[in-house]
């Protein structure tokens, strides 16, 4: 039976149980960094908040991309997964703010999707597809049975991306 | 990095408790002046809450959720949020537009520009209590009206207080009106910089 494994704020989750779906539910300017090792049928997600500490934050901590993008691959491969086998997909940093004088301030989704296509092509890692940016949430979906990947935004449904 | 935990003395909680529970009852006066029917503040409180317990605060993070933002200028920095869900929005529309209950069923431009109306006064009067009671100016932006899943929506006050801290102060108030049976949650976020040098004196 399948089981949604919720993946917080800040949050990474890395499964190999065929049952799980991890989620990562109303991505707003947070984005969701999802990969899979379709040999080792590892799958895992990552749901990061901020694109970079500031001095004297948590350096280590997984709300920011950077880290959490290392974190996410080491547990992966830790549990077997090969680097150059992950099929990395992307989602969420939308602007919610849409209001003149405000957006730009709160532009926060956007830092973190340029981030995390920094940080993974300074790894060398392809982002396979992305769903990222506009003004509207995402629920991301990681199917550990087979790797698919979805999207749902409020009113629609289920996409695989 | 800010550390609020480290100024928080009775004396200043016992502050910020006065300015969030009268400011917030002002504010009140005015969502209830604008929509003509009286409203309750169910309650109120200032709280010190773990940045990322934040979205643990309201419903299920996919339910489609209404806010309406605002941010403070001036000397006093920090964010409004007034959240509620989606069918509570369409009840106030209909009071502020004098129509039966059960009328709107979308929010379009009119409807949206209904409840940032509704969201300018209700931030403006709690802002002009602050302002009064502290001398100092501080005004509303204006406002955003979001409709979304409500953990996305959540990601603007994360994102935003986040950046610096690990914890964030907010004052929080359940709004209720007779005929629509749910709260409305109004959300005070002052930013950490004015709350540490507010308490630092």
């Amino acid at each position: 039976m399948e089981t949604s494994v919720g993946v917080g704020l800040g949050e990474i989750a890395v499964s190999q149980n065929r049952d799980e779906i991890l989620v990562a539910f109303g991505l707003g300017s947070c984005v969701g960094i999802g990969a899979y090792d379709p040999v080792k049928g590892i799958a895992g997600l990552l749901h990061a908040v901020l694109p970079e500490p500031l001095n004297g934050s948590d350096l280590t901590s997984t709300k920011y991309v950077g880290n959490g993008i290392n974190k996410l691959f080491d547990e992966m491969l830790k549990k077997g997964a090969v680097r150059d086998r992950l099929i990395i997909r992307m989602a969420g940093g939308a602007n919610m703010l849409t209001s003149p004088g405000l957006s730009k301030t709160f532009d926060i989704g956007t830092r973190n999707i340029a981030v995390a296509q920094s940080v993974l092509e300074t790894q060398k890692m392809k982002i396979v597809s992305q769903n990222v940016g506009g003004n509207i949430g995402r629920t991301f979906r990681v199917y550990v049975a087979d790797g698919k990947m979805t999207i749902r935004m409020i009113g629609e449904k289920e996409t695989v991306f | 990095m800010t550390e609020l935990r480290s100024i928080f003395t009775d004396e200043f909680i016992n502050l910020l408790t006065k300015i969030s529970k009268e400011g917030i009852e002002n504010a009140s006066k005015g969502f209830s002046g604008m929509l003509g029917k009286e409203l309750t503040v169910k309650s109120s409180s200032a709280k010190l809450i773990k940045l990322l317990d934040i979205s643990k605060m309201l419903g299920g993070p996919e339910d489609e959720t209404v806010a309406i933002y605002l941010k403070t200028e001036g000397s006093i920095a920090g964010q409004m949020m007034l959240v509620m869900p989606c069918e509570k929005a369409f009840g106030l529309v209909d009071m502020i537009m004098g129509e039966p209950i059960g009328t709107t069923t979308t929010l379009g431009t009119m409807e949206k520009s209904a409840l940032q109306e509704l969201g300018n006064i209700t931030g403006t009067y709690f802002l002009n209590y602050v302002s009064d009671n502290t001398g100092r100016s501080v005004r509303p932006t204006p406002p955003a009206v979001m409709v979304d899943m409500c953990a996305a929506i959540l990601d603007i006050v994360i994102a935003t207080a986040g950046i610096e801290n690990e914890e964030v102060l907010m004052f929080d108030a359940e709004f209720v009106q007779g005929e629509l049976s749910t709260e409305i949650q109004f959300w005070v976020i002052p930013d950490p910089k004015t709350i540490l040098a507010y308490g630092a004196k």
